[in-house]
């Protein structure tokens, strides 16, 4: 019974922890403008971080190191730290979006100013970080954001014609007046925010955190299974609702509020405020995700102690690492930038960095001198390289595409 | 002398031309006890013509995947050559050192 | 242990260098960013010891860059740390996939950031010296 118990708890937190400020943007916006034409390139995102995450987690839990540990090992100090680098920004605009988007959902709650509730969630986001456990921490904001089932609900309540949102799944067609250039562009968008780098770093690093042995591999194989992808419908109906309701009016999403309006629409004032709830509670769990990964991929790097299972004292730098990415953050977001442009940006260059994250899980989950027997199988590693082929294609064109449609326009 | 002297460091042979850099020191822990190791000792040093990619492991192991990469790294690293130390000359008393190969060497990977 | 490893063989690029180091009790204790050695009677180099931190990484990272991080990291070493830190290699006591040592991390001088930061920093914020709840 307590294992049924301890797997459902951990499919649901994979469900209600999927979506985040990224998620909810990309795939609002994108519904408003294609419907479900582009539900193929989240699908895609979904194959495939369901496809990482689970090489991620079967090292943590054979090797107890995390991901950034291994990258210097083998990618050596010098591209290592390049890596480092570069992973390290996009987690930090992650951040920054996700803190954003933090007091935005509280603004449209409290209707307050949302800069205003910025220092207050950062302290939040610190005092849980330093005090928390890592496990409650993860249950509670996994379980709060199951909220956002409400999109699916809201879907089922509009009561689609199924079979031409299916037709619209299977066969991608752009709607008519829409450039290929943008098509392409929100396509790697919505790729970037499904497969965001730091949730490998976030899901080994937390493998390590939560002491898991191989026994556990097969628990991490469920929720990566079943929890992603159901995650990931949420995804596709945030996407769904807005094309349902939002598109034939012509309404572009481009505010919180506008990701939540189909669910006002469809469910009424209760609905939106559980999306609403669910949005606070998706974006503060990806707060403390992001956060922590900062710390987490600087201080594997260097080898320094980690993590929220030791006493912080035994992880001085880790903890400062952590601390000074918020204080960084919080500027930023506080220097009046429009956090939803931030989340943009910082999808975007997500799917740029996703090499750099993709490649050595690739190649360590292969290395028998850490993985002894349990390295990939051939299916993983035949989709392995398929997806890291399809990854730098993306990465590669991921900028261009953003200049020459003035990111998306 | 440290391992950053050597490692990365350009390789001649005994003509002057260049031939690779140095990419790993391949040692036999048959050194003076130190503890409770034996201290590693080197024995042979694996030379290639470029240094990208040399810590994967696939230029030294036969069978890790995924195919196309390790396809890609081998082929990075057709020219491998494992140099026995006596086959080794080493110049400069500080700092990186100058590698010279002089004598015979081995393309066995392992 | 000895007679375990006695005859091993060891690529170490692939197998010592840029490797955790952690203690018997498993806390990290830094990475091997470089090696010192010495040479026996027959020239031949061996390892005495694990180098740790910037001016050890520094000529690693290579060119100016490395060059760089190891002048600023020597500025910034007071006059106690005029060697760059090394662990003697006589306190490894396991090389698996990470590099296992005797010594408790506290006792070892090799990472005076993570002690003033401790000292200056981390322990005067409550909460500091207990497991998360």
């Amino acid at each position: 019974m307590k294992r049924i118990f301890a797997v459902a708890l951990g499919i649901l937190t994979a469900i209600g922890g999927f979506v985040d400020i990224g998620d909810l943007v990309a795939n609002a916006l994108v519904g408003s403008r294609y419907g479900l034409s582009l539900a193929w390139a989240t699908i895609g995102g979904i194959v495939g971080i369901c496809l990482f995450a689970e090489m991620s987690g079967r090292v943590a839990a054979v090797t107890s190191r995390g991901t950034f540990d291994l990258v210097r090992e083998r990618l050596g100090p010098r591209v290592g730290l390049a890596n480092l680098v570069a992973s390290f920004l996009v987690t930090m605009l992650t951040f920054t979006a996700e803190i954003g988007g933090i007091a935005l959902s509280i603004e449209l709650v409290t209707s307050v100013n949302y800069l205003l509730w910025v220092p207050l969630v950062a302290l939040a986001v610190w005092l849980i970080i330093w005090r928390v456990k890592f496990s409650l921490l993860e249950n509670v904001f996994g379980m709060l954001g199951l909220s956002l089932v409400v999109f699916a609900v809201a879907l089922w309540k509009l009561n689609p014609d199924w079979s031409t949102l299916l037709h619209q799944i299977a066969v991608p067609d752009k709607p008519g007046k829409e450039g290929l250039l943008p098509y392409f562009y929100y396509a790697i968008a919505l790729f970037g925010a499904a497969m965001t780098p730091y949730e490998v770093f976030f899901f080994s690093s937390g493998g390590v955190e939560e002491r898991w042995t191989e026994k556990d591999i097969r628990t991490s194989r469920v929720n990566v299974f079943v929890g992603f992808p159901l995650g990931g419908l949420l995804s596709l109906s945030i996407a769904a609702v807005a094309g349902l309701t939002l598109l034939p009016r012509g309404i572009q999403v481009d505010t919180l509020s506008g990701v939540g309006l189909p669910v006002a629409v469809a469910v009424g004032k209760i609905g939106l405020a559980v999306a609403i709830l669910g949005f606070v509670a998706a974006t503060f769990g990806a707060a403390l995700e992001t956060g922590l990964s900062c710390g987490y991929a600087v201080s594997q790097y260097f080898g320094w102690q980690w993590g929220k299972y030791v006493k912080p004292r035994d992880a001085a730098r880790f903890h400062v690492v952590v601390l000074l990415s918020l204080i960084a953050a919080v500027g930023i977001v506080l220097t009046t930038v429009n956090p939803i442009t931030v989340t943009e940006y910082s999808i975007v260059f997500s799917a740029v960095a996703l090499p750099l994250t993709y490649f050595p899980i690739l190649v360590i989950s292969n290395d028998p001198d850490y993985m002894g027997e349990k390295v990939n199988g051939r299916v993983s590693n035949t989709l392995g390289t398929l997806f890291l082929i399809v990854i730098l294609i993306a990465a590669i064109a991921a900028i261009p595409l953003m200049l020459l449609t003035k990111a998306g326009q | 002398m440290k391992a950053s002297d050597l490692i990365h460091q350009p390789v001649f042979d005994d003509t002057g031309r260049r031939i690779g850099v140095v990419t790993d020191l391949r040692c036999v822990q048959d050194g003076p006890l130190r503890g409770a190791m034996a201290a590693p000792r080197v024995h042979q040093v694996i030379v290639s013509r470029r240094r990208t990619g040399s810590l994967l492991g696939y230029d030294r192991r036969e069978q890790q995947g995924p195919w196309l990469i390790r396809r890609i790294v081998r082929w990075l690293h057709r020219d491998l050559m494992v140099v026995p130390w006596e086959s080794v000359r080493i110049s400069g008393d500080d700092g990186p050192r100058t590698v010279v190969v002089t004598g015979p060497a081995a393309t066995d990977r392992t | 242990m000895a007679e375990h490893s006695a005859g091993r063989q060891l690529d170490l690029h692939l197998h010592l260098l840029d490797r955790q180091v952690q203690d018997e009790d498993g806390r990290m204790v830094c990475k091997v960013d470089d090696l010192e050695f010495e040479v026996d009677a027959t020239g031949r180099p061996y390892v005495t010891a694990i180098l740790v931190g910037p001016r050890a990484l520094g000529p690693r990272l290579g060119g100016r860059l490395g060059r760089w991080v190891a002048s600023i990291a020597g500025r910034l070493a007071t006059a106690d740390q005029a060697e760059v830190p090394r662990i003697d290699f006589g306190y490894v006591t396991w090389i698996g996939n990470s590099v296992t040592i005797a010594r408790h991390p506290d006792e070892l001088p090799v990472a005076p950031l993570e002690d003033w930061l401790d000292r200056h920093v981390i322990s005067r914020i409550p909460g500091s010296r207990h497991e998360s709840e």
